[in-house]
């Protein structure tokens, strides 16, 4: 007998879409799989790696941990949505420009915890920094490079005078 | 370290270039194991693991199982029999016996997590319903959780093919050995114990095999480090045409030697998906990382240092036991680990005299296979922490002790004690470097007794390590790796529009090939980086290779790369010479073209035109076509990297929590491709050992239960227990091998072990602790302070009793005052 | 790690939500923040028959000062805990835990209630809930029903609500000018889960301790009060000597556990520093009420 599939319309990094979903498809395979928006990996499904990380309705959240149903009306956004019309985002430039990717596995995630850190806390210290992303796990960089991007980053942005743009 | 953005000015090797990779990653555009899209009707595969460590397989029963909707097909064992030759990792070496493994588990389970049926499915969820429903009956027998219970005269014996469960063994000693250790002024000595690691890369492994029954082809997708090896090993255990088969390495998220296995599952996938003419996917989740990708380093190294009163070293004596759980991996086997454990101890330092046994003992535990560094680390941290002890037991800084022994220019090349060859190196000139780098005698000057600072204990530490990397053909045939080639290939290659491409039979997962690599081809052939292509992991194209594990990169990968180049743009100067009508030896390559003196050159893409027939010039008689060129490379020697690392701690005296105050480490690598690429080796390395030392560590109940099955228990080091830290670079490039590179995958964890032990051994001191097991959670360090001479006798002391016993110092007091005067 | 079928509800109240609970007679769970909830169904330790979610329930996420009372909803996020001016101004030490709570992504989607309710043992706000004395509202089919935070945790993830009640709300006491607040945690990591946390609140009249509240939790299976140290420091001045006294005596009759992790000496080993901590901490806050 198959289970009931439950409506849910919502909006996925700007773009407004309805989908029938079965109560336990969780967030990340509906991205993944249902709307084919493989950037947001999953590392654990357990709720420790962050790699999952998105935005939900403005605040960043682990999409292993959430099911696609309860996001019925919500705003949700991946790291698709960082650089949508072509020019990499300062953040995700940063991040190039300092070495803060390897293998890129955990970098979707990370991009989306320092993006909400900067939009809260435009000039961040580095403990704020660290203490920012520690939901967030790396086996490649040692954090040092990810770190110093986000400083990077910051720096830009408040000379441009905005997180606009990140 | 500044990103260096020129793109075709000058020498391309060298340079900080930020990666070709980026882009598509930073986007989520990645194409990893789990984003490739599936074909249609793709079936999905979960295995039913076994739930004891070891047990006799009774029954299983999937009636129930089979009939739920959307389960398509259920194998065990039993069903497979015959159809698919069981891995054996027969590595040709005196004391050692091969075993072999079922892909799916016939009559015996070995460990927790051992796979005896494989449920196939329309999609996971319904998969994993359906693993539930399949219930299997066995006979529990005796598990065997580490080596200590394995050897005993009445252990079971856990392989039916073998003697006893050492499945490898072997020893060595130098002539004058005894004697000089007997007359030895002082010795130091100490049993080392380090804990089952899990490797955590942070994508698990998968893998999707698409058969095509038209031309009975199969292509499998795994995330692994070495694609020709599974191929090569799909075609000998399944019994299939080797050049119907196509293995492909998508984007791996990491694999540190957790991917650099041949696995049961990549067996077992490709030979569902061609019985079921289906795309059959399997991707391990995290807890079936935790319990089935290859675990590491569960050693006891008993070690003694022997010296002259001065401090100089005269030998060591090891006793090396290594436990590598239910089954050697493939195609490395169960003497890597202890095999390299010997060959590391010595180290960077100047010792004549050493004696080994070694052993590789089977348990009833996840099989254990390479990861990242393999016993070096821990070979380092004994033979690094006894420096240390020695040193202050004969009155010595720990400094002044590494200088007393370290290796010096005028002792290379040097042959250690079981033969290890350093042609050259920078090990003296790393540690003042690094020494300088940390102020380290600043540090010491200023350091108490009482190692008290700020209400925390403070300590520095030092280790002086080497890597052996880019290791060729001949090092596998004398460790009797049969299954590892040990060369690699590059098939270079200039198309018609001038612009480069470069397939390389290697595979990256984060170390930046794609870059590296490019920026080879671009200097060679005098062409802008960004009309460079590098492409790694298909076995459909491109030459035949070993793949990216071991330090190898660079070395080898890298060195093939160069040569292959290097032919090509001799064929480019041949063909512009013919042209030009000059001397080829004349010409030189940049900015995309030929350059012969004065204003006369030719465009590289006018060359690649003219090589294509495809332009009104003719080619040189006796010229072929095309414009490629494809080398193996294979060194002769595998050259030697070192560093040194200087760690500074500090420790909370109540709570035994660790804080990394500071880390610098001078470094040499050989000839440097690109110092970031480099440096995020070195950062990274770095704090796997970070991690390794302070909070990492796989349990196993008395039952042989793994009882770390999930992050939550098996602790990572995040953001906010690492530093930042110093890269110091030397460059001593390597005679021995094209290009002059030496690797640094490795040498980040080898060295970070013993630079923090140290350190945390170092902020100990008052309290005399022997730093001697892993990881040092704070309930160890606690238990170090506590059981130290220091303590009185005889009574439970309490944190803060040991913080009042400590120091009656003026921070407590004036603690106090100050909370006093709040209040009134 | 894919959960296992469960239907799914959605109910826009709380009085709802009781209903269905109580219709699947204990199989079902309600689902708050999920950071808690969800890796359990992940790692299919546990299968419900069906959940229901409170994020849509209304009136479940106020934040309200109602007279000597801080009123949270049970769906009040952990974040909130953080930011929010009410609850930093009525009960400090509330704010004070929230960077003990996880990072971010938990605490943006984690609840107040969710984690009191889910009770798990080494959980910071079971311990600032009993050390605040806390009330803990339910809401069952016959009604709601106040459950004082001393009786609410029974064990490791068991509470003392019925199988068909739901956590609705929590009431903390206002905090006044003379109490003093701290929370400390020892960990395996830094900035990890607890290994041992401890919650402190003080009350003062003219200098001296009129009353103490110091709960462990992360020892045993619940939050405790370490009463011997509560008694030591009622009545007396808050000097070194007294401070001393506590932190010595905390280890007086408390039993500690262990797991196959950490062995329950090194809880006692670390407790009476965490507790002197907590007291200095506490101390050293000023006389207005701060952050």
């Amino acid at each position: 007998m198959a289970p009931t599939r439950h409506k849910i319309e919502l909006t996925v990094n700007g773009e407004r879409l309805q989908r029938h979903v079965e109560p336990r498809l969780l967030l990340s395979d509906f991205l993944r799989y249902e709307l084919r928006l493989t950037g947001t990996h999953v590392g654990c499904a357990h709720g420790v790696c962050g790699a999952c990380t998105v935005s939900i309705n403005g605040s960043t959240a682990r999409s292993c941990l959430t099911f696609a149903v309860q996001m019925d009306g919500a705003v949700i956004e991946t790291v698709e949505s960082l650089a949508p019309r072509g020019p990499l985002s300062a953040l995700q430039q940063a991040f190039h420009e300092h070495h803060a990717l390897q293998c890129g596995f955990c970098t979707p995630g990370f991009l989306m915890s320092a993006r909400e850190l900067l939009a809260r806390d435009p000039d961040p210290s580095e403990e704020s920094i660290r203490m920012a992303l520690r939901g967030n796990l790396c086996r490649c960089t040692g954090y040092v490079n990810i770190v110093r991007a986000v400083r990077a980053a910051a720096a830009k942005l408040k000379g441009e005078g905005g997180t606009h743009g990140s | 370290m500044a990103a260096d953005h020129s793109r075709n000015e000058g020498d391309m090797i060298g340079r900080a270039l930020p990666r070709k990779e980026d882009d598509p990653l930073l986007r989520g555009l990645g194409s990893f194991i789990d984003d490739i899209q599936e074909p249609a009707g793709t079936l999905h595969a979960v295995f039913v693991m076994s739930t004891h460590a070891h047990a006799r397989i009774v029954e299983i029963d999937v009636s129930e199982a089979i009939r739920l909707e959307g389960v398509v097909a259920i194998y065990t064992g039993k069903e497979l029999a015959g159809r698919i030759k069981p891995i054996t990792s027969d590595i040709v070496q005196p004391g050692y016996q091969p075993v072999k493994r079922q892909v799916l588990a016939t009559d015996r389970v070995r460990f927790v997590g051992e796979a005896v049926a494989v449920v196939i499915a329309e999609n996971r969820y319904l998969a994993e319903d359906a693993a539930e429903l399949v219930r299997v009956d066995y006979e529990e027998l005796l598990p065997l959780i580490d080596v200590d219970q394995a050897v005993q005269a009445d252990a079971p014996k856990l392989h039916d093919e073998t003697t006893g469960n050492v499945l490898f063994q072997a020893s060595f000693r130098t002539p004058r050995f005894d004697e000089v250790f007997a007359s030895a002024d002082h010795v130091v000595r100490d049993s080392f114990q380090s804990h089952r690691l899990a490797v955590t890369a942070m994508e698990p492994r998968g893998c999707l095999a698409v058969y095509q029954r038209r031309n009975d082809n199969l292509t499998l997708w795994t995330s692994t480090q070495i694609p020709h090896i599974v191929r090569t090993a799909i075609s000998n255990l399944l019994d299939w045409d080797e050049t119907r088969l196509r293995v492909i390495a998508p984007d791996v998220g990491g694999a540190f030697g957790g991917k650099c296995s041949v696995y049961p599952e990549e067996l077992l996938v490709s030979f569902l998906a061609r019985e079921l003419n289906a795309p059959v996917k399997w991707i391990c989740d995290r807890r079936e990382d935790l319990m089935t990708t290859t675990q590491g380093r569960e050693y006891r190294f008993d070690v003694a240092l022997a010296f002259r009163k001065d401090g100089t070293l005269l030998g060591a004596l090891a006793k090396i036991d290594c436990n590598i759980g239910a089954y050697p991996s493939f195609p490395l086997g169960a003497s890597v680990e202890a095999g390299g454990a010997a060959i590391y101890l010595p180290g960077t330092y100047r010792m004549p005299e050493y004696a080994y046994e070694t052993r590789a003992i089977t348990t009833t535990t996840c099989p254990s296979g390479v990861y990242r560094g393999v016993a070096a680390p821990v070979a380092s941290l004994a033979t690094e922490t006894l420096m240390d002890r020695a040193a202050r037991e004969l009155g010595l800084d720990p400094a002044e002790i590494r200088r007393k022994n370290v290796l010096v220019a005028s002792d290379l090349p040097y042959t250690n004690a079981v033969g290890a060859r350093y042609l050259t190196g920078s090990f003296d000139t790393c540690l003042e470097r690094a020494l300088a780098a940390a102020n380290y005698a600043e540090v010491r000057r200023k350091q108490s007794g009482d190692r008290l600072r700020d209400g925390k204990l403070h300590g520095i530490g030092i280790a002086s390590v080497l890597e052996h990397t880019g290791q060729g053909t001949l090092r596998y045939r004398q460790r009797g790796i049969v299954y590892v080639p040990g060369f690699d290939g590059a098939q270079v290659k200039v198309e018609p529009n001038g612009r480069a491409i470069a397939w390389v039979s290697q595979c990256t997962q984060g170390q930046g090939h794609l870059t590296a690599f490019a920026q080879i081809v671009a200097q060679e052939l005098g062409i802008s980086i960004d009309e460079v292509t590098v492409i790694e992991g298909d076995t459909g194209f491109g030459p035949y290779g070993t793949g990216t594990f071991a330090s190898r990169g660079a070395v080898i990968a890298g060195g093939a790369t160069l040569r292959a180049s290097t032919r090509v743009a001799e064929k480019i100067r041949r063909i512009a010479a013919h042209i030009l009508k000059v001397n080829a030896s004349d010409l030189k390559l940049s900015n995309g073209r030929v350059y012969a003196s004065g204003e006369t050159s030719m465009s590289i893409r006018e060359v690649a035109a003219v090589a294509h027939s495809m332009d009104a010039r003719a080619l040189p008689d006796g010229e072929s076509f095309g414009l490629e060129a494809t080398d193996y490379y294979d060194p002769q020697v595998a050259p030697t990297s070192n560093a040194a690392h200087i760690a500074q701690v500090s420790i909370d005296p109540a709570t035994g929590l660790v804080t990394i105050e500071s880390y610098v480490v001078a470094h040499d690598c050989g000839r440097v491709i690109n110092p970031l690429i480099v440096e995020g080796q070195i950062h990274g390395g770095i704090v796997q050992g970070l991690s390794s030392v302070l909070s990492e560590a796989l349990r196993y109940d008395q039952n042989g239960q793994p009882i770390t099955v999930s992050l939550m228990d098996y602790l990572l080091s995040t953001s906010v227990d690492c530093p930042d830290m110093t890269v110091l670079h030397e460059e001593t490039w390597s005679p021995g091998t094209a290009g002059g590179f030496k690797g640094v995958g490795e040498g980040g964890v080898i060295g970070a072990l013993p630079a923090i032990a140290n350190a945390v051994a170092d902020a100990l001191v008052p309290f005399d602790a022997k730093i001697n097991r892993l990881p040092l959670l704070p309930h160890v360090i606690v238990e170090l302070m506590r059981s130290s001479s220091g303590l009185p006798g005889g009574h439970e002391s309490t944190a803060l009793g040991e913080r009042n016993r400590l120091h009656d110092s003026v921070a407590v007091r004036e603690e106090h005052a100050q909370s006093h005067e709040c209040i009134s | 790690m894919k959960p296992s079928r469960f239907e799914y509800f959605s109910p826009a109240t709380a009085a709802e939500a009781v209903e269905i609970l109580a219709n699947f007679e204990g199989t079902a769970r309600l689902l708050a923040g999920g950071q808690s909830l969800v890796p359990i169904l992940n790692f299919r330790v546990f299968a419900p028959a069906a959940l229901i979610d409170l994020n849509r329930c209304r009136g479940l996420d106020e934040i309200r000062k109602d007279g000597t009372l801080l009123v949270l909803g049970a769906m009040v996020r952990q974040s909130a805990a953080e930011t929010s001016e009410t609850i930093r101004a009525c009960c400090p030490l509330l704010t004070a835990t929230a960077p003990f709570l996880g990072p971010n992504a938990v605490r943006n989607r984690g609840t107040v209630g969710g984690s009191l309710a889910h009770a798990d043992r080494v959980a910071e706000l079971p311990a600032v809930a009993v050390a605040l004395g806390a009330t803990m509202v339910a809401e069952g089919p016959k009604g709601r029903r106040d459950i004082a935070a001393d009786d609410f945790f029974l064990g490791d993830l068991t509470n003392s609500l019925a199988v068909d009640e739901m956590l609705r709300e929590v009431r903390f006491p206002v905090s006044s000018p003379v109490q003093r607040f701290a929370f400390v945690e020892a960990t395996n990591r830094h900035h990890d889960l607890a290994l041992v946390g401890v919650a402190l609140k003080l009350t003062l009249r003219e200098n001296r301790c009129e009353q103490a509240a110091i709960v462990v939790v992360g020892i045993g299976p619940k939050p405790t009060h370490l009463s011997a140290s509560e008694r030591s420091l009622v009545g007396n001045r808050l000097d070194a000597d007294a401070v001393r006294n506590a932190s010595a005596l905390s280890i007086e009759g408390t039993e500690f556990e262990s797991d196959p992790h950490t062995p329950a000496s090194y809880r006692r080993h670390v407790l009476p520093a965490l507790v002197e901590r907590a007291l200095l901490q506490a101390m050293s806050q000023g006389l207005s009420i701060q952050r």
